[in-house]
């Protein structure tokens, strides 16, 4: 009896890739209630404590209404903040229960097992984020202005947020380090962003600070393409996200190939 | 040859009075010690996504709103952003206890051991307190910082700190005994905690409501915690005080008496 041949495959292993992919998309859709429900409702709660709270007295810019302003920020972090958690948490998982033995044992390249764990995540931030856009809109009256700047903008939030998050990933050796990067890192960028206000409500000193934050960058590009105002420039935003995004892709890759923590 | 002599003289066993002293100390010190292990992440965290929100809210609309409850935005708001951060977190020490517990199986530790179900209630429950008015210490003292804060009615402060923290706690106690796996708790943390801590006035004054929503806001414990803890403060309250004491007594001893059953009766807890 013949025994069945190897598969071949060229350059790229599409089928490895795309098992790999489709794992940790249908991970995020088993979880919905986690990775969906709960930033929708958490979303959903900061608008109505903002809106509330400013009663009516809050125009961050003139013309337009608050929750105009601030839909585009809440999806951003979201989509950010999503884009994070669904990167680092298979990753460290992955490693903890020595599930990651399997992936390295199959016939993956290390940039093939990068994309692998990036890309899921890339795709759940991108669903969590339009979910919100689009729960946002019943709230918002959002025009589109530039669908080249939100595609663009909101694709680089979250390839940079995945990366990130593959790297917490790797570099953690327990839950703690995860929770401590997410509470100490993540969200103080998220929040200290432009998010929730503008640059000229700030102190005069902390504004150059917070323009080296890209999630910055990426309200503003999205909410320039949503509403149609910016406060910045948006060339140097993009810049300042697709730099991080090429080292970080550059530097993870190296640590896949390498084994960095994944390897004995 | 000589058997050893404990063998002929078996120790008695510990004589215990109508209190398990000893036992109740013991379990409370494990609920402390478990939240202590990691204080970066139950202690400092939420120190720090409490005084971002302070940030947040205080840079977005600390200029167009100049008033409330007569007092200044921050200081209006410091109050409620300690107790929504001391009630997370008394509830998730107690329903992260209890879930973990029963998932990984040493649950048995808890109910095996000579206490009294009403013993582990205030073993538990007195873990998630502690957690509770730590976190809110923490967070206060982070906040007096950036804000004057002036206690204006300190038994007030302590009332409402230790009755919210309790409630809280005795909540996560419920659901953690409820819940079979940590979905059911993220859900609850997710679906119900965390929108009755954010919609119950941390960040508005109550007026702000539509007319109608003011019956749901009245009949709710979130509403009258943060607002009795806020009079502490500053010494203006949306509703009225004695209510608030009232009810937070009345829902805590009605809580209690919950937890008590479920545990007493072994409710998903015993096979």
């Amino acid at each position: 009896m013949a025994l069945p041949a190897p598969r071949r495959f060229g350059a790229v292993n599409w089928r490895g890739l795309r098992t790999l992919v489709w794992r940790g998309v249908w991970r995020y859709f088993k979880m919905a209630w986690h990775t969906l429900g709960g930033p929708c409702i958490s979303s959903l709660l900061l608008l109505a404590v903002f809106v509330l709270a400013a009663g009516g007295a809050g125009q961050m810019v003139p013309g337009i209404a608050l929750a105009e302003f601030l839909v585009p920020g809440i999806v951003m972090f979201q989509l950010a903040h999503a884009a994070f958690e669904n990167a680092a948490f298979p990753v460290l998982d992955d490693k903890l229960e020595g599930m990651i033995g399997d992936i390295l044992a199959a016939p993956l390249s290390p940039l093939e097992i990068l994309a692998g764990y990036v890309l899921p995540a890339v795709a759940s931030g991108l669903m969590t984020g339009m979910a919100i856009l689009g729960l946002g809109w019943l709230f918002a009256d959002l025009r589109l202005h530039d669908l080249g700047a939100l595609v663009g903008f909101a694709l680089a939030a979250a390839l940079l947020f995945a990366l990130l998050g593959t790297f917490i990933g790797l570099w953690a050796d327990r839950w703690e380090h995860y929770a401590m990067a997410e509470n100490f890192v993540i969200l103080p960028l998220g929040f200290l962003s432009g998010t929730f206000f503008t640059l000229s409500s700030l102190p005069e000193a902390a504004r150059p600070l917070i323009a080296l934050n890209p999630v910055f960058h990426a309200v503003g590009g999205v909410r320039y393409a949503l509403t149609g105002y910016a406060e910045t420039a948006l060339l140097p935003g993009a810049l300042l996200l697709g730099g991080p995004i090429l080292l970080l892709w550059l530097l993870l890759w190296r640590l896949f190939a390498t084994g960095y923590k994944i390897k004995p | 040859m000589h058997a050893p002599s404990t063998l002929q003289h078996p120790p008695a066993p510990r004589l215990i009075g109508r209190v398990n002293g000893r036992g109740l100390w013991t379990l409370y010190v494990k609920e402390v010690r478990r939240f202590l292990n990691v204080f970066t992440q139950t202690l400092l965290a939420p120190m720090i996504t409490t005084l971002l929100f302070l940030a947040i809210f205080t840079l977005a609309l600390g200029r167009s709103v100049q008033q409330v409850g007569g007092v200044g935005f921050a200081q209006f708001l410091a109050p409620g952003l300690i107790m929504m951060a001391m009630v997370q977190n008394a509830f998730a020490n107690t329903s992260s206890s209890i879930v973990i517990s029963k998932v990984q199986g040493n649950i048995v530790d808890l109910l095996m051991p000579p206490l009294s179900p009403w013993e582990l209630t205030l073993g538990v429950a007195g873990g998630g307190v502690t957690r509770g008015l730590l976190v809110g210490l923490a967070v206060g003292l982070g906040m007096s910082l950036f804000v004057p804060l002036s206690i204006h009615a300190p038994l007030f402060v302590l009332y409402h700190a230790v009755n919210a923290s309790l409630m809280l706690a005795l909540l996560g106690l419920i659901g953690g005994i409820w819940a079979e796996r940590f979905d059911h708790i993220a859900a609850v943390t997710n679906f119900v905690i965390t929108p009755f801590s954010f919609l119950s006035g941390t960040f508005y004054s109550i007026e702000r409501l539509p007319e109608s929503w003011h019956v749901v806001a009245l009949l709710n414990p979130f509403f009258y915690m943060i607002d009795g803890f806020r009079y502490g403060f500053i010494g203006h309250a949306d509703g009225s005080l004695l209510v608030g004491v009232l009810l937070m007594a009345a829902v805590n001893l009605g809580l209690w008496t919950l937890a008590y059953r479920m545990i007493a009766t072994g409710y998903r807890l015993k096979p």
